[in-house]
C-alpha cells in the first residue's frame, strides 16, 4: 500500500473519503503540448499562466503556414522520447498520442502487467485522426506517375484509431480499445465512453484522452473558417491522457486518486455555427443545452452550483461561439466561479482541447492543498450542435506517496 | 438487472437496396452490389470494381438536413437514420422530444470531402482549400448528422473503430438504453468508397481484381464498398407497447484488442473477443446457430477467423457466411451490414449465403460459408463479427426474442 | 541464380531495407534473415518491395516476396526485374 498520510492532507482527502457510486478515479496522467510535457510541467505551467506560444516558421520544408506563432512544438520527435525501433513510421496524432499514453502511465501508482492487461484497455478522442497522413496519403494517388504508388506502411496511418491501436501494442494492453471521433467534444465524449466501459465492468482501467496535431493543413483548414475572429486562440497541438479507474475500486484499495469524474453529460442542439438546420425551428439552441448539461451533470454528481469553484470552459477567443459556451455556463453556474480559459496557453487544440482544460484543473490541484476535495467543471461545445460537460472533483498530488 | 434490448427498425442504404424492402430480398437472392468504379478516376488503377451506392439520392430520403451541407458519409449516416425511424414506425415528434440518440461506426469518416480537399490543395496550395469543405471535415459530423435530421437532443458519438466500427456502435446504444441512460439510440455505421483505400488495399495485395470470394480455396482479397447501416433500438417494453414489429434482441457484446499488429489478424484475441461475447450475452457457444462474418475474402483474415470461430465452437460450428461477397467491404458500415442481415436472419427465417463460392478451400474444411444460396433456417442466436486495423475486435450477439 | 553483385546497388537496398526494418544499415549483412534476426512482417516486405518499386521505376510481382528474404536475395531479384548487367 502506498497509502501514506500526509501531515497536510486534509479529512475529505484522506482515504476516508467514499466515492459516489460510478464516479471515475484519475491516478494519473500526461500531457504532451507546447506549455508543457508531463504532468508536473503542465501543473507549474499552468498555475503561473504561462504561454504555449512558439516561433513554427520553418517547421515545415514543404508548405508555408498562415502564421508566425502557433502553439505548437517544432523541436519534438517521437524518437526523443519512445526510441527509433517501432515509431519511424508513426504520425504526429500517434506520436503525441503515444507519448501521452507513456507519460500517464509514468504517473500512476496502477501498475500494468500480465496479470491485468487483458482488463487494461485505451479511449482516445480525435477529429478525424492525422488529417496530414491522410491527406497525404490520398495526394500520393493523384502525383505518383500510377496512384497505386502508395506506400504500404504508412496505410495504417490514414485509420482514425492508428493512435489507439499503436498505443495498445507498445503498452501490450488487450483490454477494449476504442476511438471517438469528437471534435471539440472528443475529451468528454472518450471520457463518457470510458465511464460505460468501466461500469458495465468491461475494463478495469484505461488510458483515456484525446489528441489532435499540427500541421500545415490544421493551420490553413482553421485559417480558412476563423481569419475573421483577430482574437482567437492561435492554433494548438497536444495530447493529455489520463488513467481512468473505477473509484469505488481505487478506494478499496486504499489508494488515493488525483480526481473523480462524477459525472459527464453531452447533448445535441441547434448549431452555433454555421447554417441552422430547417427542423430547429423551436429547439433549444447550444447555449440552452449546455446548461441543461452542466444541471444534469451536477445532479448526477449530487452537487450544487455554488459548490463549483472552477470551469474550465472551450472558449476560444471566436466570438459568436465563446458567447453561446457563456450564457449556457452563466445559466447554470452564474458568475461566481474561476473561469480558466485553457485555450489561451495552450492554443486551440480541436479534439485535443476538452484533455487539456481537465488537465489544467487537475494542475491546479495537484499543487494547490487548498483546493482539495472541490468541485470543477469542464465544458466543451462544437460548432454542430454538440455539447457537453464533466464535474470533476480533486486533490493534490503530494498527499499520496506516489512511488512509495 | 437492466432493461431489454430490441431492434425495431432497419436502414440500410446499400449497393444492392436502399430500405429494408429492397435490402432483404436481394440479400436473400444473393445478389452482387459490385461495379466499375465510378465516384473517382480509377483508370490507372490494375484493379477498378467497388460496391458503390450510385442511385444514393439523399435529397429524396432527407427531411431535415439539406444535403449540400455535409459530406456523403454524414448523408448515409442521416439518410439511414432517417429509414430506419420509418421502418419502426415510431413517430418522430415524439422521438425528437424523447431521450434519444445516435451512436455512428466509422473507418474513413469524410472521405471523399478529405479527396476534394486533397485535390484543391494539389491544384492551388493550401491557400486555395474551400472553407466549407473544411467545415465537412470532422468525422463527428457523422452521429451529429443523424441527431440533426431526427431532430434529437441526446448523445451523438462517432465511434472511428475502423472496419468493426458499427459493431462498437450498436454495443454502445444497447448499454445506453440498457442502463436507462437513454429511452431509443439509432445504431449503426457509415462509409464512402474513396481513392486512398482503394490504393491501400491494392498496395498491400489486398485488394481482388472482380469478385469478393471469401472462405474459397482461391479467394484473394477485398473489393471496397460502402454505404450507410442503421438500427432503431428501444426497450422490450416501449416497442411492445406500441405494437411494434420486433426484428430481434440485441443480447449484448464483446470487445477486446490484439495489442500484437496493426494489420494482422490474431485468432487467440479474436477467440478470446467472442469468449467476451457470449459471456455478455449470457449465451453458450452452442446457443448460436448462425455468424455473420467478418469474412473479408483475404487469405488471412478468412484462416484465422475460421480458427478463432473452431477454437471456440469446436469441431461442428454453425454455419458462417460473408456479406461482403455481395456488398464488398463496407468499411465501417460493415458490421452494421452484418447487424442487419442477422436481424432479419432472425426475423424472416434465412441465412444470407456467400456468393462467389467455388471451391471448398481444404484449409477450411469445418467451415459451411452457406455457398451461392441463401438457406431457409430458424436461427435464434446470431453472432456478428466486426474485426478491424488496430486489432479492434467487436461482437454483437442478436437473438429472437422469447 | 546467384548474379554478380554491383556495390553500388546493393548499398542503394542496404538503405532502403534499413529504413524500413529501423536498424542500422550496418547491422543488414547480405545474408541476415529480415524476419529471423530484423523482426520484419509481411508489411514491411511490402514497404521494402513497393520502395524499390518507386525507386527503379519497375515492377516486382507480390508473388516475389517469399524470394526476398534477405539483402542478397532482395538484390537478386531486383537485378533480374530490372534488367541490372553486373
Amino acid at each position: 500500500m502506498n497509502a501514506t498520510a500526509l501531515p497536510d492532507a486534509r479529512p475529505e482527502a484522506a482515504a476516508g473519503h467514499l466515492p459516489r457510486d460510478g464516479a471515475l478515479a484519475i491516478t494519473g496522467w500526461g500531457t504532451v503540448c507546447s506549455l508543457a510535457i508531463g504532468a508536473e510541467e503542465f501543473s507549474a505551467a499552468v498555475t503561473e499562466g504561462r504561454s504555449g506560444l512558439r516561433d513554427v516558421t520553418g517547421m515545415f520544408e514543404d508548405e508555408d503556414l498562415p502564421a508566425a506563432e502557433a502553439c505548437a512544438m517544432p523541436d519534438f520527435r517521437v524518437r526523443d522520447h519512445l526510441g527509433r525501433k517501432g515509431t519511424s513510421f508513426f504520425d504526429r496524432s500517434t506520436s503525441l498520442a503515444l507519448v501521452g499514453c507513456s507519460l500517464a502511465l509514468d504517473d500512476t501508482d496502477l501498475a500494468v502487467g500480465d496479470d491485468n492487461r487483458e482488463r487494461v484497455g485505451i479511449v482516445l478522442g480525435t477529429t478525424a485522426g492525422s488529417i496530414r497522413a491522410t491527406g497525404e496519403y490520398s495526394r500520393e494517388t493523384l502525383v505518383q506517375d500510377r496512384p497505386y504508388l502508395v506506400n504500404p506502411m504508412l496505410f495504417p496511418n490514414t485509420v482514425m484509431n492508428c493512435a489507439a491501436g499503436q498505443a495498445a501494442i507498445r503498452h501490450r494492453l488487450k483490454g477494449v480499445n476504442a476511438t471517438v471521433a469528437g471534435g471539440q467534444l472528443a475529451g468528454l465524449s472518450a471520457l463518457r465512453y470510458a465511464r460505460n466501459l468501466i461500469r458495465r465492468d468491461y475494463a478495469d482501467a484505461l488510458l483515456v484522452g484525446s489528441v489532435e496535431e499540427f500541421s500545415p493543413h490544421t493551420a490553413w483548414g482553421t485559417h480558412h473558417l476563423y481569419a475573421a475572429d483577430d482574437g482567437r486562440a492561435p492554433v494548438g497541438e497536444g495530447s493529455a491522457v489520463f488513467v481512468v479507474e473505477d473509484a469505488a475500486a481505487v478506494h478499496r484499495a486504499g489508494r488515493l486518486p488525483d480526481a473523480e469524474v462524477l459525472a459527464v453529460e453531452v447533448g445535441t442542439y441547434a448549431p452555433a455555427d454555421g447554417r441552422p438546420e430547417a427542423g430547429d425551428r423551436g429547439r433549444p439552441g447550444a447555449a440552452e443545452g449546455l446548461a441543461t448539461c452542466i444541471a444534469r451533470a451536477l445532479e448526477r454528481a449530487g452537487a450544487a452550483p455554488s459548490e463549483v469553484w472552477a470551469v474550465a470552459s472551450g472558449e476560444s477567443g471566436v466570438e459568436h461561439r465563446d458567447a453561446v459556451e457563456r450564457r449556457g455556463i452563466e445559466a447554470a453556474l452564474g458568475t461566481a466561479a474561476e473561469r480558466l480559459r485553457v485555450k489561451r496557453s495552450t492554443g486551440e487544440c480541436h479534439s485535443a482541447s476538452g484533455s487539456l482544460q481537465i488537465a489544467a484543473l487537475l494542475g491546479r490541484h495537484r499543487i494547490d492543498p487548498a483546493l482539495d476535495g472541490r468541485l470543477s467543471v469542464v465544458t466543451s461545445c462544437s460548432p454542430d450542435g454538440a455539447v457537453g460537460a464533466a464535474v470533476l472533483r480533486g486533490w493534490h498530488r503530494a498527499r499520496r506517496d506516489h512511488r512509495g | 438487472m437492466g432493461r431489454r434490448v430490441v431492434i425495431t427498425g432497419l436502414g440500410p442504404i446499400s449497393s444492392i437496396g436502399t430500405g429494408v424492402g429492397a435490402f432483404g430480398p436481394a440479400l436473400r437472392a444473393g445478389r452482387s452490389g459490385i461495379s466499375p468504379i465510378s465516384s473517382f478516376d480509377a483508370s490507372g488503377f490494375p484493379h477498378f470494381m467497388a460496391g458503390e451506392v450510385a442511385d444514393f439520392d439523399p435529397k429524396a430520403l432527407l427531411r431535415t438536413v439539406s444535403p449540400a451541407d455535409w459530406g456523403r458519409t454524414s448523408l448515409f449516416a442521416a439518410a439511414a437514420a432517417r429509414l430506419a425511424v420509418e421502418d419502426s414506425g415510431m413517430d418522430p415528434e415524439e422521438l425528437s422530444r424523447s431521450r434519444a440518440g445516435s451512436s455512428i461506426g466509422t473507418t474513413s469518416g469524410e472521405s471523399q470531402v478529405v479527396e476534394r480537399l486533397t485535390a484543391e490543395w494539389v491544384d492551388r496550395g493550401l491557400t486555395g482549400l474551400t472553407p466549407e469543405l473544411v467545415r465537412q471535415v470532422p468525422a463527428s459530423r457523422l452521429a451529429n448528422a443523424v441527431n440533426q435530421e431526427l431532430g434529437l437532443t441526446g448523445e451523438a458519438v462517432t465511434l472511428s473503430t475502423a472496419c468493426s466500427a458499427s459493431n462498437y456502435a450498436l454495443g454502445y446504444a444497447y448499454d445506453q438504453i440498457h442502463t436507462g441512460d437513454a429511452d431509443y439510440m439509432i445504431a449503426g455505421g457509415a462509409d464512402s468508397v474513396c481513392r486512398w483505400a482503394h490504393a491501400g488495399f491494392y498496395r498491400l495485395g489486398a485488394l481482388t481484381k472482380e469478385a469478393c470470394s471469401p472462405f474459397d480455396k482461391d479467394r484473394s482479397g477485398i473489393l471496397t464498398g460502402e454505404g450507410g447501416a442503421a438500427l432503431f433500438l428501444e426497450t422490450l417494453e416501449s416497442a411492445t407497447a406500441r405494437g411494434a414489429h420486433i426484428y430481434a434482441e440485441v443480447l449484448g457484446y464483446g470487445l477486446n484488442c490484439d495489442a500484437n499488429h496493426m494489420v494482422a489478424p490474431d485468432p487467440v484475441s479474436i477467440a478470446e473477443c467472442m469468449r467476451r461475447a457470449h459471456h455478455n450475452a449470457g449465451i453458450e457457444p452452442s446457443d448460436v446457430d448462425y455468424i455473420c462474418a467478418h469474412g473479408t475474402g483475404t487469405p488471412a483474415n478468412d484462416a484465422m477467423e475460421s480458427r478463432a470461430v473452431i477454437e471456440v465452437f469446436g469441431e461442428e460450428p454453425p454455419p458462417m457466411s460473408s456479406i461482403k461477397s455481395m456488398l464488398g467491404h463496407t468499411m465501417g458500415a460493415a458490421s452494421g451490414f452484418g447487424a442487419i442481415a442477422s436481424a432479419l436472419a432472425i426475423d424472416q427465417g434465412w441465412l444470407p449465403p456467400t456468393v462467389n463460392h467455388r471451391t471448398q478451400d481444404p484449409e477450411l474444411a469445418l467451415i459451411d460459408p452457406v455457398p451461392n444460396e441463401s438457406r431457409p433456417a430458424r436461427p435464434r442466436v446470431v453472432q456478428n463479427h466486426g474485426f478491424a486495423f488496430g486489432g479492434n475486435n467487436a461482437i454483437t450477439i442478436l437473438g429472437r426474442v422469447a | 541464380m546467384s548474379q554478380a553483385v554491383n556495390a553500388d546497388h546493393l548499398d542503394e537496398l542496404r538503405e532502403i531495407v534499413a529504413e524500413v526494418l529501423e536498424v542500422e544499415p550496418e547491422e543488414i549483412t547480405e545474408t541476415s534473415s529480415f524476419v529471423e534476426e530484423h523482426e520484419a512482417d509481411s508489411l514491411r516486405a511490402i514497404e521494402i518491395l513497393a520502395r524499390i518499386e518507386k525507386k527503379y521505376g519497375i515492377d516486382i510481382p507480390q508473388s516475389e516476396l517469399p524470394n526476398m528474404g534477405n539483402l542478397r536475395a532482395v538484390h537478386d531479384v531486383v537485378a533480374q526485374h530490372a534488367g541490372w548487367q553486373a
